[in-house]
């Protein structure tokens, strides 16, 4: 009777795996707390003192219908692009002004994984010299501290792209005025300040290249 | 708990979970004698563990959306439709010992793990999906990423696998406890 009593090999086995997996389940919250444990001491440089992620935008003109998705002719094509003035991501201006040369507008953001693919294809196109006679700008747009990749400063600084960029409104403005559909987007205005093409996602430096021969029509 | 430490736990069980499956796979291959001592020693509460494992992702799921505000996108809602049935079917079956679940859960899970692929496969290569990113949440989008792989997809793949080794552990435990002249899905939990 008294062996009735006693755990088969079996079940002893069974509960020391239930045991172990909760044991285990509680050392790894500990592990995650400590890990994350935050360290009291203040930051040495506060960055966020100087820089701005977002800005107000004024947009002036007549904003661009939103990009279709499968254009067969762009409804925009033609039309006068408005124009963007606001703020860098250093506070200083930053403005979009149609009319003055042929201008390719650039919108990025950071969270989106085409767009961090794209940044250094462009950077790296803009070195070669492919947008010669072009004026580059940037918009940094849909801007949201929760999304990954933030702050678009940061990256943007860190990929080395140092085209003259707008700090987006936090309810993108810039981007709805240009009929921004997805990221990254690029718009090419001639010399008039007329939209002469514009491109939704990662392009080939072939396609870059249209959409500048665009801009210098 | 601040949301790194939730998303770091989470993503350390995931890898726990991934070292299990592997251990299990290598005693599968290693012979009769060590699957037979594992399916006895795991077999008896398969149905528990597969419960436990959709239950955590399904609590990690709700946590990432309602307190972390990760807006789930169209794939993840794809998977939680699978993993939330799952995990209250699995809780159900295990209460009642009922290992006919496995006929319902496993097709299920199945799936549940291929959505999840292909979503880890779009996190890789976005192009698959467009090459544009949605400004409504695209499913490319990578929340965050622990380990250098360990993402929301990620976990849920992991979840997949563990719940559906854990059924095929049950389901040997249920087959060699059973006896031979025995026709109907017997009830072991």
């Amino acid at each position: 009777m008294a062996n009735a009593a006693q755990p088969s090999p079996k079940s002893r086995r069974t509960r020391i795996v239930v045991v172990a997996s909760a044991a285990l389940v509680l050392a790894l919250a500990i592990v995650a707390v400590v890990a994350t444990r935050k360290d009291s001491s203040p930051d040495q440089t506060d960055a966020s003192a100087v820089t701005i992620e977002t800005g107000d935008v004024t947009v002036t003109g007549a904003s661009l219908v939103t990009q279709p998705e499968a254009p067969a002719i762009d409804p925009a094509i033609g039309t006068k692009a408005p124009t963007l003035n606001g703020l860098g991501f250093d506070r200083s201006a930053v403005s979009v002004t149609p009319g003055e040369r042929p201008t390719i507008v650039m919108f990025v953001a950071h969270w989106c994984p085409h767009c961090q693919r794209e940044v250094p294809q462009v950077v790296k196109w803009l070195a070669s010299g492919v947008a010669n006679g072009v004026d580059m700008r940037a918009v940094a747009t849909s801007t949201d501290a929760k999304l990954p990749n933030y702050p678009p400063s940061s990256w943007l600084a860190a990929e080395g792209f140092d085209v003259p960029t707008l700090a987006d409104s936090p309810t993108s403005a810039a981007a709805s005025a240009y009929g921004l559909d997805s990221f990254p987007y690029f718009v090419a205005l001639d010399a008039k300040g007329n939209v002469t093409k514009r491109m939704a996602g990662e392009l080939t430096e072939a396609q870059f290249t249209d959409l500048v021969s665009a801009a210098k029509a | 708990m601040d949301i790194d430490t939730v998303t770091l736990f989470f993503a350390l069980l995931a890898i726990a979970l991934q070292i299990a499956v592997v251990v299990l796979v290598l005693c599968a291959a290693a012979g009769r004698s060590v699957r037979s001592t594992v399916v006895d020693t795991v077999g008896p509460i398969a149905l528990w563990a597969a419960a436990a494992i959709a239950t955590a992702c399904m609590a990690g799921s709700l946590y990432f959306s309602e307190v972390a505000k990760f807006t789930p996108c169209k794939l993840c809602w794809y998977q939680r439709i699978v993993m939330y049935s799952s995990a209250l079917l699995l809780v159900i079956a295990a209460a009642r010992r009922d290992g006919a679940v496995r006929r319902f859960v496993g097709p299920l899970v199945v799936v549940g793990g291929l959505i999840s692929s292909y979503h880890v496969m779009l996190e890789r290569f976005p192009n698959l999906e467009s090459g544009a990113c949605d400004p409504n949440n695209p499913c490319s989008l990578i929340w965050f990423e622990k380990f250098g792989y360990v993402t929301i997809p990620v976990m849920a793949l992991t979840g997949f696998v563990g719940v559906i080794a854990s059924l095929i552990i049950h389901r040997a435990w249920d087959g060699a406890s059973r006896p031979p002249s025995s026709s109907q899905e017997s009830h072991h939990g």
